[in-house]
């Protein structure tokens, strides 16, 4: 049965949607009932997994978790249903969550230009203030511009990175190499060739992280905290369990966050991870 | 207690200084007389603010006074000029102590015994016996005595500024609120006697629609035995371990040489003289051990000896010591004993010969002592100033017998006085706890989270967590609204246009409505819906899950409590604010309708006049309004709504009279006691229960009761990063290491605060 799932997970058997959600819950009623029926055969629960059961999580705290983290990285829409659907109001009605989403959009889809102009006019001086995220979004900016040459007339990347990027970089070593790695994109074919360090530059990824750092700054001239808490919650966690096990805690092998089990549970979200990324 | 000197003491014109920085002492002082005569006034703790002005007001020919005062510096002065008070209130009376040593006093007095002199023993010593006996006992619970000290609260519950937040002192506050709730409960127990002869009679009337389901619950939870309970339960449960001893609160006057005395209210100690000559040194410890859980452990003396004193740097040490060593050495001199020594600058680590050390201190000075469990090692301060580590690698937490703070004196006079974090340091020791949090924090910043689920980078991760919780709980809309935000990012992040991004499909599961709809019952307060809902749609689960079966009833009760005693706090806002007749003043509004049916609890007939006005719309008015006048009732007095609530509890209470579990019994005590007070809403130790966070412990409770009923996982993945999150930092908290410094609500405080929507 577990090779079977594990495959269906993976997305290797190619099953209508609603068909794999019933087998799936067939398949979980029936482990489930194993698991009534012959609980006092089953291995005993390691002592962390049951005190992990025993500690509360209290739902106020989850619910603030995911609020702010729907407010702080620019998901309007989520955050208002949220509040409905949960009972809560916010602590006061946050109109920049928009503007940050559709600076943050604009990254997202590689206009550079446009987000560096709605990010000037939201707060003119923040760029001024942080030469570093102005540089990176510059350099983002660049390596669109070579995405967008295709290996071919490579005119305009290098027409930009001489008057924007060039002055910036004299004055700072780590600007220059960042500069120099990037266009090394010019001088080499897009393929599989490409050294692993040159072709992050192209990968999605970088207009993601430029972007969550544009939010960063964003929240933090406004005065508010710098990310959500529940990248502090997650980083915490991963922190604990490393600490723990080199403190030669009593631990389980693996510590589960039950997250697989119900991804499986009708979003079909693991296959688009996959799907998107490659 | 008529004692002159006494009376004379609480006089006002007594201290010049005090009197002319501080309003008028008579107003906020009473007599000490009208203190034992349990006159109400007089059992508001005064501060007593005048007790050591003498050192900030020298006498003008003493040259030497005069530059030793120069040495307090601000916190110093303020820490003079509020002396500790003892929040038992037994040592009140041993207040003289504080004036004791004083060249000034006896003079003006007329009386010349010397300071140390038996004729005050009898004044220090045989006050409890003219106290009440429980005196103590009653001003801890009801009346605020502690005010005047910073960080004692009005129960009594020490909280140093430098542990606060930290799980430690979370965990000795639960257990001092636990602690205090049980007095109580046991002082209202003449009212739940008088209540529970009712219950026989009112539950005959039979009319809970879930009696009949009860029998087999109650058979039922006799086996499960599961512990919960009827309000949030802390994240962190009170254990009886040696985790949450309680922190060295005052000197202890049963582990001390015997030439040592402590005075007033146990933060002083002074020599008598009373040595015999063999002694190498005089010392006493603490009340409580150092538990390392804390962490970082910190204290400070301040040396008070006269300032006429030819030594500037008597022979007094401060330190920390095992329960084993020896009183009559100096700390620092025996094994398991460390100490910093006034008369040298020499730190002694476990044996007889020092190390230099750092300056040396005496008269006028506070000196500090500083342990980190965390980095092995412990360090003095002086005069608010961090001296060099002087013991390294020392694992303290590994010490057998514990330790406790310690302090050693050598000559007659010889005196001090701790803070042990009753109020501000002197050194910025929550700086110094900052830095270590920070430390910690900066290395969470930079975990990595790869390994938490394979192939997800953090942000994917955290989509995942989120979106999962959503569909998990049940909140279909945010669900798609987020999904669809989500597509949206990614459809902007493809290289390729031609590329199409496959949506998330959020089912539209009927079950996920159902939950929803029940939730929202909850957390409006209808858990009559509620429980209907639940009926409909999931027959099995309240028979099958008897716990959330009775906090949901439990429930149902406070929030006929708490409907009640909001609308008497209403009434009462609006009756101050409308002093021109209860005419005007009521009757106009539906608002002001409602207040009246509530009324008649507390605030006698005042308002039944009124009653036949009400023409209201709301069914509890309308029934709440229909027997206003029942004063023929039993329970007398009791508006409409109190008491439905009454009946409701004793059905409550009749129903799960038969379970064995201890969890349950005390729950119903628990909220029974709500019923103690006129306003609950008003009893700071109570209103918790009241809370509307308890609304949302009981919604998802039962959701994941319900969860759990159709095969799917009680808890989403989130959930279980929380909980296990708080075991891993557990584990990491035992003798004071990096857990110790961090915990997850401090995470979840800095989130700006969203509030329940008022129902």
């Amino acid at each position: 049965m577990s090779s079977w799932s594990a495959a269906l997970e993976l997305g290797e058997l190619d099953l209508d949607s609603a068909f794999r959600d019933a087998v799936f819950s067939q398949l979980r009623q029936s482990f489930d009932r194993m698991n009534s029926s012959t609980s006092t055969a089953t291995p005993p629960q390691h002592a962390f997994e049951k005190r992990a059961a025993d500690v509360k999580a209290p739902k106020s705290d989850i619910n603030a978790l995911i609020l702010d983290y729907l407010m702080m990285e620019g998901y309007p829409n989520a955050a208002a249903k949220f509040c409905k659907e949960a009972n809560l109001q916010p602590q006061q009605p946050d109109p920049s969550i928009q503007t940050r989403q559709d600076i943050q959009h604009a990254i997202h889809s590689g206009n550079i230009e446009t987000a560096i102009s709605a990010l000037n006019k939201l707060d003119p001086e923040l760029l001024d203030t942080d030469p570093k995220l102005h540089f990176a979004l510059l350099r983002l900016q660049l390596v669109e511009l070579i995405r967008q040459c295709n290996n071919g007339d490579v005119t305009p990347a290098l027409d930009f990175a001489t008057k924007n990027l060039g002055p910036r970089a004299a004055a700072n070593r780590e600007f220059l190499e960042d500069l120099e790695q990037t266009m090394a994109l010019v001088i080499f074919p897009h393929d599989k060739n490409l050294r692993p360090e040159l072709a992050s530059l192209l990968n999605p990824d970088l207009r993601r992280t430029t972007a969550a750092r544009v939010n960063e700054a964003m929240l933090l001239r406004q005065n508010q905290r710098r990310e959500a808490a529940i990248r502090q919650l997650v980083r915490m966690r991963a922190w604990a369990e490393t600490s723990a096990r080199a403190k030669k805690k009593d631990l389980p092998e693996s510590i589960e966050l039950g997250l697989t089990a119900s991804s499986v549970e009708g979003t079909g979200e693991g296959d688009n991870e996959a799907m998107i990324t490659t | 207690m008529t004692n002159p000197y006494q009376q004379q003491h609480g006089g006002s014109n007594f201290d010049p200084l005090a009197s002319s920085r501080l309003p008028p002492l008579n107003a906020r002082r009473p007599s000490y007389a009208s203190v034992v005569s349990g006159s109400p006034s007089g059992l508001t703790r005064p501060a007593r603010s005048g007790g050591f002005s003498h050192l900030l007001n020298p006498s003008p020919d003493s040259e030497q006074q005069t530059q030793a005062s120069g040495l307090y510096p601000a916190s110093m002065a303020y820490a003079l000029n509020a002396p500790p008070v003892d929040f038992s209130g037994r040592e009140e009376a041993v207040s003289v102590g504080d004036e004791i040593g004083d060249d000034v006093w006896p003079a003006r007095l007329g009386v010349s015994f010397p300071y140390f002199s038996r004729a005050f023993d009898l004044y220090m010593y045989s006050k409890d016996s003219t106290l009440p006996d429980d005196y103590a006992g009653r001003e801890d619970i009801r009346f605020p005595s502690a005010t005047s000290i910073p960080n004692i609260s009005s129960t009594g519950f020490l909280s140093p500024s430098y542990l606060r937040g930290t799980v430690y002192l979370q965990k000795l506050e639960e257990k001092h609120r636990r602690m205090i709730f049980a007095e109580r409960g046991a002082s209202s127990k003449g009212g739940a006697a008088a209540s529970s002869s009712l219950s026989g009679r009112l539950t005959s009337n039979g009319s809970s629609s879930h009696l009949s389901a009860t029998s087999a619950k109650v058979a039922s939870s006799a086996q499960k035995g599961v512990a919960f309970d009827a309000v949030e339960k802390p994240i962190y449960p009170a254990e009886e371990d040696d985790t949450v001893s309680p922190l060295p609160s005052r000197w202890n006057r049963d582990d001390k040489e015997a030439a040592l005395e402590v005075l007033g209210d146990g933060y002083e100690v002074r020599h008598t003289g009373r040595a015999s000559s063999e002694h190498e040194a005089s010392a006493i410890r603490a009340d409580h051990y150092i538990s390392p859980s804390c962490g970082v452990y910190y204290f400070e003396i301040t040396v008070l000896n006269g300032r006429q004193d030819k030594i500037k740097t008597p022979q007094i040490a401060i330190g920390f010591a095992s329960k084993d060593t020896s009183t009559s050495r100096a700390p620092g001199w025996e094994p398991d004993s460390w100490g910093y020594h006034g008369d040298d600058g020499h730190s002694f680590a476990s044996q007889n010969v020092g190390k230099a050390y750092a300056d040396t201190f005496g008269v006028g000075d506070t000196v500090g002592c500083l342990i980190n469990f965390r980095l092995n090692h412990a360090l003095f301060t002086k005069n608010g100033r961090e001296l060099p580590i002087a013991f390294k690698n020392v694992p303290f937490k590994d010490v057998k017998g514990k330790l406790y703070p310690i302090v050693g004196l050598k000559k007659k006079e010889d005196h001090i006085m701790a803070n042990f974090g009753q109020r501000p340091f002197m050194f910025d020791i929550d700086g110094y706890m900052k830095r270590q949090q920070d430390l910690i924090e900066d290395e969470i910043r930079l975990a990595d989270t790869s390994k938490l689920a394979s192939g997800l980078s953090e942000t994917d991760l955290i989509q995942q967590l989120v979106l999962q919780f959503l569909q998990h709980d049940g909140y279909v809309e945010t669900a798609r609204a987020f999904a669809e935000e989500l597509q949206a990012e990614k459809t902007a992040l493809r290289l390729n246009p031609q590329e199409t991004v496959k949506g998330i499909s959020i089912r539209d599961d009927e079950d996920a409505h159902n939950r929803q709809r029940i939730r929202r019952a909850v957390l409006e307060g209808d858990i009559d819906r509620a429980m209907k809902y639940t009926d409909a749609y999931y027959p099995t689960v309240l028979r099958d899950n008897e716990q959330v079966y009775f906090r949901l009833r439990c429930r149902k009760f406070i929030e006929m409590i708490r409907k009640e005693a909001e609308h008497n706090l209403l009434l009462e806002e609006r009756r101050n604010g409308h002093t021109n007749g209860k005419g005007q003043a009521l009757g106009d509004t539906d608002d002001e309708e409602m207040l009246e049916a509530g009324a008649g609890d507390n605030s006698g007939n005042a308002f039944n006049g009124a009653a036949p006005a009400v023409n209201g719309n709301g069914e509890d008015l309308d029934t709440a309004m229909g027997d206003a006048d029942g004063s023929n009732d039993p329970a007398g007095g009791l508006s409409k709504l109190s008491q439905e609530a009454l009946v409701y509890g004793m059905e409550l209470r009749a129903e799960f009279a038969a379970d064995q579990d201890a969890e349950v019994a005390r729950q119903l005590d628990e909220i029974s006691s709500l019923f103690a007070y006129p306003n609950p809403l008003k009893v700071k130790e109570v209103t918790h229960l009241l809370d509307g966070s308890g609304r949302v412990a009981v919604a998802e409770e039962l959701n994941s009761a319900i969860l759990t009923s159709l095969g799917k996982s009680s808890r989403a993945a989130l959930e279980n990063v929380y909980a296990q999150t708080n075991v891993l930092l557990e584990e990491l908290r035992k003798d004071g290491g990096d857990g110790a410094f961090v915990t997850v609500d401090n995470i979840i405080r800095r989130i700006p605060p969203t509030t329940l929507r008022p129902a």
